[in-house]
């Protein structure tokens, strides 16, 4: 109850802020005559959206689907070549370089590659959703496992317990603060990579229509659809925040 | 807890140490650059016994410690055994109680789930050990605290949290290592009466590190003093204050006596660290 009223309290300047900025938006575009093709008016776009927003909602479903699949497929791979190369630490040498170089290239570029290979339905891009997550959540975790002292290592090796039981019972806590970040600049970046893998190739997706309507010239739908693609994300991201209280509750 | 405690302390020999270290050595790096932390240290702990170890800081205290715990093998000139067996590398560990200086509760873990650590470990179902850990509560002075997160507590507090953990983990020695090194004094002295009255009830064999030599002849039965770097036994001293021991006995001539003489033998220790820390160049 408390709690409720607290968010509300910090949500409320939010929501201020916002909606001084679309009134300034919307009286700004008419005071000034701007052409809807250079920035139509708030309430058109969202007249735009809700007019079609069984359309909308379908293409946005896609892409929330894709985003979270990469971003699900991508988080299990970087959660487990975490806790490999901890547990054999060797594998961190072998792999270490790989994963830098790879991390190196923005996952964009991967598109055409990952088109070619997987076509132009949703595999490729949850296939570039879980490579925009994978190093991001490894090189959290990894660093997060390494937290603990040596000193609370030997407290638990002292009550005799094994590899695994430090893992789990330390450095896998310990751990948490540091995977939680990971893993939320993961689904923004996986968000990322899905929305620009459907602009260069798909069938269907916000970013799709983003690129169709681009291309007829027809603004009131791209903003709709970046309208539509950041509550999107903001689902996504509150999402997120519930997993954090609950992967970091003692906090 | 007694019971298991002198059970396994009657299985000894009579008049045979629980643990008694031969010739032990520990040295680090090789060739020129070697430094010996620990030189022939030679020391025996009886069953039940309440052994406290001073020293000047850096005398190699906690690497005898970590050797005495298994965390760290000691060179293999001299021998560690327990109830007459050598114990090879590693073979301590799961046997000994230790608590290192710092409480290193873990921040994620509830007060009870702290001190049910080391019983978790050994695989004991978790509603089993919160529930031996519960019955001990009151005598830690924690009642109600069991739900509390670490950052909640008071320094004292976690030190008594970290102890009960040690004390959970039911092992015939128990390793303390100036547990009570960073509470202020009267919270310190209040907490050393309040450990003899849980090891006087308890009866578990003790070594107990401190730097403070009221601490020490206070708390033991015997008092060892350790040498500056390399570390190694310069005396031991047999307290024979009557127990149980309360505050006035810190000031009986007889504490006084004691106390005198291991001052000047630990002063000239101190003296000779500083002295080399000085002088290097």
């Amino acid at each position: 109850m408390a709690s409720g009223l607290n968010a509300l309290r910090s949500a409320l300047p939010v929501a201020a802020a916002l909606l001084a900025l679309l009134l300034l938006w919307q009286f700004g575009t008419t005071a000034l005559d701007v052409p809807a093709y250079i920035l139509p008016k708030p309430a058109e776009i969202l007249a735009t959206a809700l007019g079609r927003i069984g359309f909308f909602g379908g293409e946005l479903y896609v892409t929330l689907v894709e985003a979270v699949g990469g971003f699900l497929i991508g988080s299990v791979l970087g959660i487990l070549l975490a806790v490999a190369m901890i547990l054999l630490p060797v594998l961190e040498v072998m792999l270490m370089p790989l994963a830098m170089v790879i991390n190196a290239v923005p996952s964009i570029a991967f598109v055409p590659l990952v088109l070619l290979w997987f076509g132009l339905g949703m595999s490729s891009k949850i296939a570039i959703g879980a490579l925009a997550v994978v190093f991001v959540v490894l090189l959290n975790l990894l660093s997060g496992l390494k937290r603990p002292e040596a000193e609370s290592i030997n407290l638990l090796r002292s009550f005799g317990a094994s590899r695994l039981g430090i893992l789990w019972r330390l450095q896998l806590p310990a751990g948490m603060p540091a995977l939680v970040t990971g893993l939320r600049v993961g689904l923004a970046r996986s968000t990322i990579a899905v929305i620009v893998a459907e602009m260069m190739g798909a069938y269907s997706g916000i970013g799709q229509v983003i690129y169709q309507a681009t291309a007829q010239v027809d603004s009131l739908t791209v903003w709709a659809a970046v309208f539509v693609a950041s509550l999107g994300s903001l689902a996504l991201y509150g999402v997120l925040v519930a997993l954090d209280r609950k992967l970091v509750w003692w906090r | 807890m007694a019971d298991l405690a002198q059970a396994q302390a009657g299985a000894t020999m009579p008049g045979q140490p629980y643990m008694e270290l031969v010739n032990v050595w520990k040295r680090f790096g090789e060739g020129d650059k070697q430094t010996v932390a620990v030189r022939n240290v030679d020391l025996a702990i009886q069953p039940g016994e309440f052994v406290t170890l001073i020293g000047p800081s850096g005398c190699g205290k906690s690497t005898l410690f970590n050797m005495i715990a298994g965390l760290l093998p000691s060179d293999s000139d001299g021998s560690i055994l327990v109830k007459g067996k050598a114990q090879q590398d590693g073979a301590l560990l799961g046997k000994v109680s230790f608590m290192p200086q710092r409480d290193l509760l873990f921040p994620w873990r509830t007060v009870l789930d702290n001190a049910t650590l080391a019983l978790e470990v050994e695989g004991m179902p978790k509603r089993l050990a919160r529930q031996k850990a519960e019955a001990l509560f009151p005598e830690f002075g924690l009642k109600g605290f069991e739900q509390h997160y670490p950052h909640q507590l008071s320094g004292g507090m976690r030190q008594r949290v970290a102890l009960m953990r040690t004390f959970l983990f039911e092992r015939d020695l128990i390793l303390l290592d100036e547990p009570f090194g960073a509470l202020d004094a009267l919270t310190r002295s209040m907490m050393q009466r309040w450990l003899l009255d849980i090891w006087e009830k308890h009866r578990r064999t003790v070594l107990f590190i401190t730097h403070d030599i009221d601490e020490a002849i206070f708390l033991g039965d015997k008092v060892v003093v350790m040498t500056a770097r390399p570390g190694t036994i310069k005396c031991q001293e047999t307290i024979t204050l009557p127990r149980p021991r309360d505050v006035s006995v810190v000031t009986t001539p007889e504490f006084m006596e004691v106390k005198k003489k291991l001052l000047a033998v630990v002063e000239e220790e101190s003296l000779k660290t500083f002295a080399s820390a000085t002088m290097r160049p």
